[in-house]
């Protein structure tokens, strides 16, 4: 099952996509080898503030186990920036039909090597239906993605092999990427669901979303209260303010935003009244 | 869809309600809106078919600082319908007041992001009912991405000092490409030629269409002779 997570609804998810930045750091940092920046545990670059969207994949427990990330590429993207290599100095497509999805990844650890619905084969197929889904609903024609030859190969044997490739393979760390062609049509669409067997609608509807934030809110509050009880939250606040007022350079008083920014993914607890007044302009 | 010509348009802003009005025809909508942020020289700027009273109305409450299909629609990629906007605090105020001056609440919101962090959001709404303008939206949806994309890009190059900075970047394939049409090839034998899809061919284009703020091949070609990116045959 799957959820779009975007600017609009991610103050709802804030643990999926923390578990969502775990995953990507195990995937891109620790198996794949990436050039990619991971702190506590977590791959985020500065295209996540760049309010993409995100497709993400949770298993029956509500874990997640797959995620892609989706931009514009009439705006900053991956290609026009950090992959500009893949180019070779050429200008990256831009078109308002065209996006870029990138961070395409699947949890190998949590699902098994089968068939069914829990295996990473129907996972990999199901965000692949899902992203294609996403896109053509919101008029989009066409998909540019960054992957490496393993998934290029996963493509080619899900029935789902890109029509083109721009630019020329090129290593990003330990292996080499490539941008790839795929068309959000329903002919692709229909041959991928055909070939991992996917029938019905692969995103949650308003009812499971809704519970999904409940779940959400309710874990949130469970953990506040928790560290109330123990009167832990006021001394986590006093102590981040101490460390704020008491930091010699803008890096420090980092330091402690981020830790506020992580103390609001478990408590829910609002940045702005951890750090009440204090921000680095 | 005719382009937007500001060659020899002396008002910039009435060229860009009358395409606002063409956008509602050609669509078969109740109206059209664009509102664009260029950070370059911070300017904003606005274009609308609604009525005076509405924009008076508008201004006078100041609507702008609340309005959802502003604040919010802005930060997603995907189109944004405005029933999605339906929860946010501040809904019920705009859409209730926009209600009183026959102005649909049904509609959509398309976000435009360009190059250098500008920002640009086509709205349009319809009198249609909901299963209706679920047809229409899935119907017009590409060309009207297309159509924000090409209003948005002209808005921001329309003073001296961004169409400085905007000048049309194009890729060797795109130029390739376009020469190719120029000479008369079809997609399909440009894809022969190049050893590659038709469809690869087909991405290249609306690409190069983009990038050189033309909506069909047609003008992309024009405008590539005219400034020199390719020969004419």
């Amino acid at each position: 099952m799957l959820v779009v997570v975007d600017a609009l609804n991610k103050a709802d998810f804030p643990g999926l996509l923390d578990e969502m930045f775990r995953l990507r750091a195990r995937v891109f940092g620790d198996r794949l080898g990436w050039e990619v920046d991971i702190r506590n545990g977590r791959e985020i670059d500065k295209f996540d503030a760049l309010d993409p969207a995100y497709v993400i994949g949770l298993d029956d427990e509500g874990h997640v186990v797959s995620c892609v990330r989706a931009l514009q590429t009439t705006g900053p993207h991956m290609l026009s920036d950090v992959f500009s290599a893949i180019l070779d100095g050429e200008a990256p497509l831009r078109s308002a039909t065209l996006w870029e999805s990138t961070r395409f990844c699947v949890d190998t650890n949590r699902l098994d090597r089968g068939n069914g619905r829990n295996s990473v084969s129907y996972a990999t197929c199901e965000l692949m239906v899902g992203s294609l889904e996403y896109a053509r609903n919101s008029g989009i024609t066409d998909i540019v993605t960054v992957i490496d030859p393993v998934m290029d190969r996963v493509l080619k044997r899900s029935d789902n092999a890109p029509y083109g490739y721009v630019g020329k393979k090129t290593p990003m760390g330990k292996v080499p990427a490539l941008a790839a062609l795929l068309d959000c049509s329903d002919e692709r669409i229909n041959k991928v669901r055909a070939f991992a067997g996917i029938e019905g609608d692969v995103f949650a509807d308003e009812t499971v979303m809704a519970r999904l934030m409940a779940a959400e809110a309710e874990r949130r509050q469970a953990v506040a209260s928790s560290y109330m009880q123990m009167g832990m939250l006021d001394n986590l606040v006093q102590y981040l303010n101490d460390q704020y007022d008491n930091a010699h350079s803008d890096e420090e008083r980092m330091a402690v935003e981020r830790l506020a920014a992580q103390l609001h993914v478990v408590t829910g607890m609002p940045e702005t009244a951890m750090l009440a007044g204090r921000s680095i302009a | 869809m005719e382009l937007i010509d500001l060659g020899n348009g002396t008002n910039k802003d009435a060229i860009f309600a009358d395409f606002l009005h063409k956008i509602r025809e050609r669509f078969e909508l109740q109206h059209a809106a664009y509102a664009g942020l260029n950070p370059v020289n911070q300017t904003i700027h606005g274009f609308v078919t609604y009525s005076d009273d509405w924009k008076a109305h508008y201004a006078r409450h100041g609507l702008d600082r609340i309005d959802p299909t502003l604040h919010k629609a802005g930060r997603s990629i995907a189109p944004v319908d405005w029933r999605r906007l339906s929860r946010d605090e501040h809904y019920q105020r705009v859409f209730r007041d926009a209600a009183e001056f026959g102005i649909a609440a049904t509609g959509l919101t398309i976000p435009v992001r360009g190059p250098f962090g500008d920002t640009g959001l086509l709205s349009v709404t319809s009198e249609a009912s909901q299963h209706e303008w679920e047809l229409l939206r899935s119907k017009i949806l590409s060309e009207l991405q297309s159509v924000a994309v090409h209003l948005h890009d002209t808005v921001m190059r329309s003073d001296s000092l961004s169409r400085i900075l905007r000048h049309p970047n194009l890729s060797k394939r795109e130029i390739e490409i376009l020469q190719w049409i120029a000479a008369g090839k079809s997609q399909h034998d440009i894809g022969t030629i190049l050893s590659i899809s038709h469809r690869t061919v087909e991405v290249h284009i609306k690409s190069a269409r983009e990038k050189l703020c033309a909506l069909t091949t047609a003008q992309a070609v024009a405008r590539a002779i005219a400034l020199g990116l390719i020969f004419p045959i």
